[in-house]
C-alpha cells in the first residue's frame, strides 16, 4: 500500500492544491488535506498543505496504515471532530509527533461518499480556543462540504475510465432549471414559471452544480453549455 | 431522549441497534407489510452495512421507542439505488448538502396518544429534531425522505409538513411510498420543537445513553408516577400475580410477553402504567 502524494503528478496538482489552499485562505485554517483510498489496491491518494518535513515524516513512518483521521472518518456520514477520537496508541503515534511539527490535534474531517462506493477525506486544523473552533465549524461546516465534494470530484476525474463513468447524470429538473438560468431568470421566477417552491429549485441547482463539479452557478451553466446538456440562452 | 450511533460508536451500541432491528421488523414487516427482509425477527438491509447514522430514541424506561436512518445523497442510498421508481426515471438528487432519511419509525405499541412523554407525538417529534439538528450542524441544508402517505400527514399535522416532494407516490408492495423535502432550517426546527413542547437539548453523550438503555433494564426503580397505580381488572391482578411469583429473567419475559399479546385488551394509558406496575412489584418482592 503506497502513499502517493498527487501534488508530484503535475497534470493533477492545480485544481486539488487550489481547493485545499482556498479552504485554508477563505475559511480560516492552518492546513487542510485531502485522501481517498483506491478501493482496489487500498493506496491512499492525497494532498496536503503541511509543511513538507511533516509529510515525509508520515509517510516514511507509515501513518497512512492506520491514522484515526482517515479510517475513523470513513466510518461517519456527518463531519468528524478529532475530539471524538479514542486517544488509542494509533492517535497518539501520529498525533504526538504531529505536536512536534507543530500540527494541532485540533482538526475535524468531511468524508465524502461517492456513487460508486468510494470515500474521500477533506481534513482541516487550526490552533484556536475551544470557543473559537466551536464558532468556526459552525460557520464554515457548509462550505466544508461543498469544498470536499469539489476536491472528490477533482480526483476521481483525473483517470480516464473515471471520466466516463462521471459523465454527469442531470435530471429533466435540474437541465430544465439551468435553462432557465441561461434565459436569465431568479430563482424565484424559476419556481413560479415551474409552479414549485423556491426551495426545491434551490435543492435541485445545488444538486446540479455539484454533478457538473461547478462552484458558482454561472460556471455551472457553462459547463452544461459545454456538454451538450442545455442551449445557450 | 436522542443518541446517534455510526459507524465509529456502533461497538458500544450492539444491544441498542439490536432493538431497533427488531422495532424496524414490527413496524415496517408486521404493522405496515413493507416488502422487506426479516431474520431472526430483525429487519436490516445492505444499506445499514454501509455505516449510515441511526437516530435513535431511548425513552425513560430504556426502551428503543423511534429511530431513522441517514445517509448521504452522493453515495448509495435508496433513492437511487432502490426506490428510484419514485423518481419516474429521472437521475436522483446528489448533493453533500442534502441526506436521505429512510426506515423512519415510532413504537405504537408502547406509545400512547396524546402529546405526552410517552405519545407517538412526542417521540416523533423528538426523532425529527434530532434528525434535523444533527444534519445542520454537519452543514447540511435539506434531507429528502422515503416515507408512505400516513407518515406524511403525521408530519404535516405537527408543524412538519414537507415543503416538496420530488416524482411522484409509488406503491411499493402493500404500501405507497413517496420522496417528501424537507428543510433542515432553525424555523422548522423551532416549529417541531414549539409544536411537541420540547425545548431541552434532546442529545444523549454516548456513555448518557448506554447508561439510560442499560440501567433501566437492570434495577427498574418504583416510578412515583406508577407507584400509586392499583391494579384493577381481574387481567391486571393476574399480571402482578405472575410478576410477583417470577423467579428469574425468563419469567418476567414471558410476563411480559403476555401483555403484549393482551394489550388489545385495554388503553394505551393503561398498558403503559402495566408496563411499570410489575416491574415495580417485581423489585420490591
Amino acid at each position: 500500500m503506497k502513499l502517493i502524494d498527487l501534488a508530484a503528478l503535475d497534470h493533477e496538482e492545480k485544481s486539488t492544491a487550489d481547493i485545499i489552499n482556498s479552504v485554508c485562505e477563505e475559511l480560516g485554517f492552518d492546513y487542510a488535506s485531502y485522501a481517498t483510498m483506491n478501493p482496489v489496491k487500498g493506496d491512499v491518494q492525497g494532498y496536503a498543505n503541511y509543511p513538507d518535513e511533516w509529510k515525509i515524516h508520515y509517510g516514511s513512518h507509515g501513518y497512512h496504515h492506520f491514522d484515526p483521521t482517515i479510517y475513523q472518518s470513513v466510518l461517519s456520514i456527518a463531519p468528524v471532530d478529532w475530539g471524538r477520537f479514542n486517544h488509542d496508541e494509533k492517535f497518539n503515534a501520529v498525533f504526538r509527533d504531529a505536536h512536534d511539527f507543530g500540527i494541532t490535534s485540533r482538526g475535524l474531517t468531511v468524508p465524502v461518499r461517492g456513487p460508486f462506493g468510494e470515500c474521500g477525506l477533506l481534513s482541516v486544523t487550526r490552533n484556536c480556543s475551544d470557543d473559537e473552533w466551536e464558532k468556526l465549524k459552525r460557520h464554515v461546516m457548509g462550505d466544508l462540504q461543498m469544498a470536499a465534494v469539489q476536491a472528490h470530484d477533482t480526483v476521481m476525474q483525473s483517470g480516464v475510465l473515471a471520466k466516463a463513468l462521471y459523465l454527469p447524470a442531470l435530471s429533466t429538473r435540474e437541465k430544465e432549471i439551468l435553462q432557465w438560468v441561461a434565459e436569465g431568470k431568479s430563482q424565484q421566477d424559476i419556481g413560479d414559471i415551474l409552479s414549485i417552491s423556491h426551495r426545491t429549485v434551490e435543492v435541485h441547482m445545488r444538486s446540479g452544480r455539484e454533478k457538473l463539479g461547478a462552484l458558482t452557478t454561472p460556471q455551472a451553466i457553462g459547463r452544461a453549455i459545454g456538454l451538450g446538456l442545455i442551449a445557450p440562452g | 431522549m436522542i443518541i446517534v450511533i455510526d459507524g465509529i460508536n456502533q461497538h458500544k451500541f450492539k444491544d441498542v441497534l439490536d432493538e431497533m432491528y427488531k422495532l424496524r421488523a414490527r413496524v415496517f414487516g408486521d404493522r405496515l407489510g413493507w416488502d422487506v427482509h426479516i431474520k431472526d425477527g430483525r429487519e436490516r438491509d445492505h444499506f445499514d452495512d454501509l455505516h449510515p447514522a441511526h437516530v435513535v430514541s431511548i425513552n425513560d424506561e430504556g426502551d428503543v421507542v423511534g429511530c431513522m436512518r441517514l445517509l448521504q445523497t452522493t453515495g448509495p442510498h435508496m433513492l437511487s439505488d432502490v426506490f428510484h421508481t419514485i423518481l419516474d426515471g429521472e437521475a436522483p438528487i446528489r448533493s453533500s448538502q442534502v441526506w436521505e432519511a429512510t426506515r423512519f419509525c415510532v413504537d405504537t405499541r408502547k406509545l400512547g396518544r396524546g402529546r405526552g412523554e410517552n405519545s407517538v407525538s412526542y417521540v416523533t417529534s423528538e426523532v425529527m429534531i434530532g434528525s434535523f439538528e444533527y444534519a445542520k450542524m454537519a452543514g447540511v441544508l435539506d434531507s429528502i425522505a422515503v416515507i408512505d402517505p400516513v407518515m406524511n400527514r403525521v408530519l404535516q399535522r405537527s408543524g412538519n409538513a414537507p415543503y416538496d416532494y420530488l416524482g411522484t407516490a409509488k406503491p411499493m408492495g402493500k404500501v405507497v411510498a413517496m420522496a417528501a423535502l424537507m428543510d433542515c432550517s432553525d424555523e422548522r426546527i423551532s416549529g417541531i420543537r414549539d409544536y411537541a413542547g420540547i425545548a431541552h437539548d434532546v442529545f444523549l453523550t454516548d456513555e448518557q445513553a448506554l447508561d439510560l438503555f442499560a440501567g433501566a433494564k437492570a434495577e427498574a426503580k418504583p416510578s412515583v408516577a406508577n407507584f400509586d397505580h392499583q391494579p384493577l381488572s381481574q387481567l391486571e391482578k393476574y399480571f402482578v400475580e405472575q410478576m410477583n411469583s417470577a423467579t428469574s429473567k425468563d419469567e418476567i419475559d414471558a410476563v411480559f410477553k403476555l401483555i403484549e399479546e393482551l394489550s388489545d385488551r385495554f388503553t394505551p394509558e393503561q398498558k403503559t402504567a402495566l408496563l411499570s406496575t410489575p416491574r415495580a412489584f417485581a423489585h420490591e418482592a
